[in-house]
């Protein structure tokens, strides 16, 4: 039995605007093995970002985490709801045990500071290193682990010196500067080139090897998560559909919707027939479908499927997913 | 037959100024050939940079060419004026990336539909009827007629600019990255949509991506550009199965496949560097740098031709060419 | 194919109060009006119609944007009718018949021995005039030239309005389009007139041309007559006309470069949309490009813009008649008549404070509704009205 790092229960996030309640993500539930790397996937706006977010409070106003918990898991063994900490509680874990690199490498670095400094900064607030400078002496070495060439000079580099790929290598280098147990990378390499976004992907997982580290990564690149991840939790509209290995929602999808989904991504190798597209829109999640969500766009729908929720099920072993079919 | 499009020795450089006075040249598209044939596909795959989005503007005369012989339907396009550019503008027509820029704001479905056919002169007899038989042909309908760009989702925007393309039944349309702002389920739904325009009308697509797996199921040919040049033409079953050039390799290596079984299987290559600035770019074969079978003396000193390795599949490497 | 389909007829139940009604009111009208004319315009323009009608609810749930749009309403209707419904003539000095109606106080009346020469006889009568407002030192009733000058205040701002932005306008839209040389030159050309303070070289022109624009008057009978028309004034005036025009034509002269400024840069923006391109794939000329598809979408910080000018306008040509340019007296002119009150204060305050309540009260109208029209032209604000629109009607199921 794997064992947990993080265990999500009931997650449920609102964004209280103009419009009205946006449920950005219900009763969301899983668990992140120690170890592992773990593909969140879906489209735009199914909540995979706000789940992500969560994990640590990092939702701003107007959102708000309704309900749920999020128990971490520290490695002597003592668990912690991570929910329930206070700003200061959760700002000690946030960066440090769990780091967090998102989609923009241009926007997520500080076009004052130089990298070194920006590494630096991020030791130094977690107690790592004693002041900035003893920081940007180490930052050298970080970089030399994220596979920037001519890490001495390139430490005092301002970010608009330095390139898209490289830009995202400084942005995990702060990520992995402490050594976090849970790395979380939203998008990492959308905003990349794909040979780019190959050499980040190999990086990811090497960092994750020599640190013994876990990763989320969200995603909606399906090749991305058919290379990198272990397992896959599929998210719809602010729901969880379904969760497995990757080789069990790859070959035997069981959810209607990660069915449609593989179906409609071109496989630049296998040989393509013809692309199918799921019919209809994703829902407005202010008022969403009652029931299963998907329901509207399901070939399947039958009249329970307009009326009860479905809960997740294990089909076998690891295999879970939330319709009514099973 | 006629290729319907014939792109010759194509050259665009973008002056790079400082202090009012030019101090060096962009070379965006840097002595590119092609040919498309009617009803064919014609994909142009490569990474930020590379040229592709500009050689499909400079083929519109939305930019001006620095260099080269651009024929269509039998007729030198740089040299058009007037009517003739008209004619041009009429019968070749660009689909762009962004839905959410790329129609006005300000003018109904029925205005942006009807705007280039008055221009043009087309008769129609009821414009509100033609317009609806457009919108359907496109999987919109009657309701959506006399609404503004921004009741639209981002797939519907995409249908709209369609039909406004169908309207002025254009010989040749560039596509710019049409689906890569959106979803890859509308992705795969406007690509249908795509193919089944062409199997009725007869397109010639100039399609440009950066998604392989996209243009693999769009294309009929391609070619792959790398900073400016077009490194690899050649029919798409060909390069997909047999990609001869080394950075189409590395292409097909690093693009991440979503089965997990291929991904295990796929050969793998050493993906290293990323694309240098087109402001200088190396000499020679400007993939020497990246590239692991680069041989010194050569690949970094003289450029290498297109040639034809097999029938229809052409590339530009010293592996394949004499010195 | 039926992807995405439908869904968006959301009809939206807001909760109307009588304001909504008479201003849906207003544009059905005004659609069933253009309806007369073009046949299925209505039809066509339905979510045009709707936008307006929305818009119409916001201004009406925001009390000063209506305080704004009333005060601006009865202003632009004493501008028209104001010459006619002012009690006494502008160019009836009282001072001639009794010598104590000079600088009289509000509220006084005075009795008054007219001789007038009518119809070639000479007639005497007895009358008495009220001074609701006070008199000038001619005795003029305060209150007629306050009517009588909305007019003045009005034909200048509209003359303003009507050259000044659509200059400027023009300009901006060719600079920012164009770019390089021609853009450089233009910004240079309205660089130079902003490097000027616009109130000095007002001055400036208001001292040098009155003698050409009276040249020219006085050459061209259907000018003047046109002029006085418009201006609602005397024939016995016309020699004052140079005076008052030369006004207008300084004011016009500083007035565009701030709209070549400001059309400028939105175009510089608005024309990086591919929509611009799109355009130019079909072949339609600049002209159409700039005039059809990028004007329409950087018109409303423009429009919000002219709004509060014609306030500015207004206070702008006050201070020019208070320093003794422009309009001069019998022209009825709120700024000649602060320049009057300015030696008599403040024994004589009325002569000062109505005008000055007037032009601040229009002032304030106008940059109300500017501001009310920012709000709602504005994509963002606007849909946050919207949506506070649609909670009041669901009773606050959408509360946060």
């Amino acid at each position: 039995m794997p064992e947990p790092i993080v265990e999500i229960k009931n997650l449920s996030v609102y964004f209280y605007t103009y419009a009205g309640v946006v449920k950005a993500i219900e009763d969301v539930s899983f668990d992140i093995y120690r170890g592992e790397t773990l593909a969140l996937v879906g489209e735009t706006g199914c909540g995979k970002s706000v789940t992500s977010r969560a994990i640590t409070k990092l939702i701003e106003s107007p959102g708000k985490i309704v309900n749920g918990q999020v128990i971490y898991h520290r490695d002597d063994g003592s668990t912690v709801d991570l929910l329930k900490l206070s700003d200061e509680g959760i700002r000690e874990i946030r960066g440090n045990e769990i780091a967090y690199i998102f989609q923009d490498p241009h926007s997520s670095l500080d076009p004052l500071y130089t990298v070194g400094y920006q590494i630096g900064e991020a030791m130094e607030v977690h107690g790592k290193v004693r002041n900035i400078k003893e920081g940007i002496a180490k930052a050298v070495n970080i970089l030399r682990e994220v596979l920037i060439p001519d890490p001495e000079n390139r430490v005092k580099n301002y970010p608009h010196e330095l390139s898209g790929g490289m830009k995202q290598r400084v942005v995990i280098g702060i990520g992995v500067a402490n050594n976090p147990r849970l790395l979380i990378a939203d998008e990492p390499t959308t905003a990349l080139d794909v040979t780019v976004q190959a050499q980040i992907l190999e990086l990811l997982n090497e960092l994750k090897r020599k640190y013994n580290a876990t990763v989320l990564l969200i995603t909606h690149n399906l090749g991305v998560v058919a290379e990198t991840a272990q397992r896959v939790v599929v998210m719809y509209a602010g729901k969880v559909v379904e969760i497995g290995t990757v080789d069990q929602i790859f070959h035997n999808p069981l959810h209607p919707y990660t069915t449609a989904l593989l179906r409609a991504v071109p496989n630049p190798l296998g040989k393509i027939e013809k692309l199918e597209s799921i019919p209809g829109t994703v829902p407005n999640l202010i008022t969403p479908p009652k029931g299963c969500r998907f329901h509207p766009r399901c070939p399947f729908a039958e009249e329970r499927c307009r009326k009860e929720v479905p809960k997740l099920k294990e089909i076998e072993p690891g295999h879970f997913v939330a319709c009514h079919r099973y | 037959m006629e290729p319907v499009l014939k792109v010759e020795g194509l050259k665009k450089y973008f002056p790079v100024r400082s202090l009012m006075r030019t101090v060096a040249w962009v070379k965006a598209v840097d002595g590119v050939s092609f040919e498309i044939m009617p009803g064919e596909t014609f994909g142009l795959v490569g990474e930020s940079g590379c040229g592709k989005t500009t050689t499909g503007r400079t083929i519109l005369r939305l930019i001006e060419p620095t260099e080269g012989k651009i024929t269509f339907k039998g007729r030198d396009v740089t040299q058009l004026k007037g009517k003739d550019l008209l004619w041009f503008r009429r019968h070749a027509q660009i689909m762009f990336q962004d839905p959410y820029s790329s129609l006005d704001p300000r003018q109904t479905v029925f205005n942006i539909i009807m705007e280039p056919v008055k221009f043009h002169g087309i008769e129609v007899d009821d414009p509100e009827e033609f317009v609806i038989k457009l919108l359907e042909s496109v999987g919109l309908n009657e309701m959506h007629l006399y609404r503004y760009p921004h009741e639209f989702s981002g797939g519907q925007r995409q249908r709209i600019a369609l039909a406004k393309i169908l309207a002025l039944q254009p010989d040749f349309v560039v596509l710019d990255e049409p689906t890569s702002a959106l979803d890859v389920s509308v992705q795969a739904n406007i690509l249908n949509t795509l193919k089944e325009l062409q199997r009725k009308h007869g397109f010639s697509y100039l399609f440009i991506s950066h998604d392989l797996g996209v243009v693999k199921y769009m294309s009929h040919r391609m070619g792959v550009m790398y900073l400016g040049k077009l490194v690899e033409v050649g029919p798409a079953e060909k390069i997909f199965e047999n990609p001869l050039h080394p950075y189409t390799q590395m292409l097909l290596s690093a693009i991440p496949i979503p089965d997990p079984e291929l991904a295990r299987q796929k050969k793998r290559m050493e993906v290293k560097g990323e694309p240098p600035s087109p402001i200088n770019p190396p000499e020679g074969c400007h993939f020497h740098p990246r590239c692991p079978l680069a041989k010194a003396g050569l690949c970094d000193k003289k450029e290498p031709p297109l040639v034809e390795v097999e029938k229809d599949h052409y590339v530009a490497c010293w592996l394949y060419a004499k010195a | 194919m039926a992807e995405e389909t439908g869904e968006y007829e959301t009809r939206e139940e807001y909760e109307m109060s009588i304001l909504d009604r008479i201003s849906d009111r207003l544009i059905d009208g005004f659609a069933s009006f253009i309806g007369l004319f073009k046949k299925d315009w209505r039809r066509r323009n339905q979510s045009r119609i709707k936008e307006w009608k929305l818009m119409a609810y916001a201004v009406n749930r925001s009390p000063p944007t209506l305080l704004g749009l009333i005060i601006v309403i009865v202003y632009i209707f004493i501008g028209i009718f104001g010459p006619y419904l002012a009690p006494w003539p502008y160019d009836f000095f009282p001072v001639n018949y009794n010598y104590s109606t000079q600088l009289a106080p509000p509220g006084s009346t005075y009795f008054l021995n007219v001789t007038q020469l009518q119809n070639g006889y000479i007639i005497h009568y007895t009358t008495y005039i009220h001074y609701m407002l006070g008199s000038d030192t001619y005795g003029r009733d305060i209150l007629s030239i306050l009517l009588s000058g909305a007019r003045t205040a009005l034909v200048l701002d509209i003359f303003i309005i009507l050259i000044g932005p659509t200059l400027g306008i023009i300009l901006g839209l060719i600079s920012g389009y164009y770019g390089g040389a021609v853009d450089e030159t233009i910004m240079r050309i309205t660089d130079m007139f902003l490097a000027f303070p616009g109130l000095i070289l007002a001055i400036a022109l208001s001292a040098v041309l009155p003698g050409r624009i009276q040249n020219f008057l006085n050459a061209h009978v259907w000018a003047q007559t046109f002029v006085l028309k418009l201006f609602a004034l005397h024939p016995r005036d016309v020699n004052n006309l140079g005076k008052l025009l030369a006004v207008f034509v300084a004011l016009v002269i500083v007035w565009w470069p701030g709209y070549a400024r400001v059309t400028r840069g939105s175009t510089l923006t608005e024309k990086e949309n591919l929509y611009v391109e799109a355009a130019r794939a079909i072949g339609l000329p600049t002209r159409t490009i700039l005039f059809r598809h990028i004007l329409p979408n950087i018109i409303g910080p423009i429009l919000v813009m002219i709004t509060m000018d014609f306030g500015g306008i207004i206070l702008t040509e006050a201070g020019l008649s208070f320093l003794g340019l422009g309009a001069v007296p019998p022209i009825p002119d709120w700024g000649n008549l602060i320049n009057q009150g300015s030696q008599q204060f403040p024994q004589a305050w009325w002569l000062v404070a109505f005008p000055g309540l007037v032009i601040v009260t229009v002032v304030l109208g106008w940059n109300l509704l500017g501001d009310g029209l920012r709000d709602i032209l504005d994509p963002r604000t606007r849909r946050s009205l919207e949506f506070k629109l649609k909670k009041k009607s669901k009773g606050g199921e959408a509360s946060a």
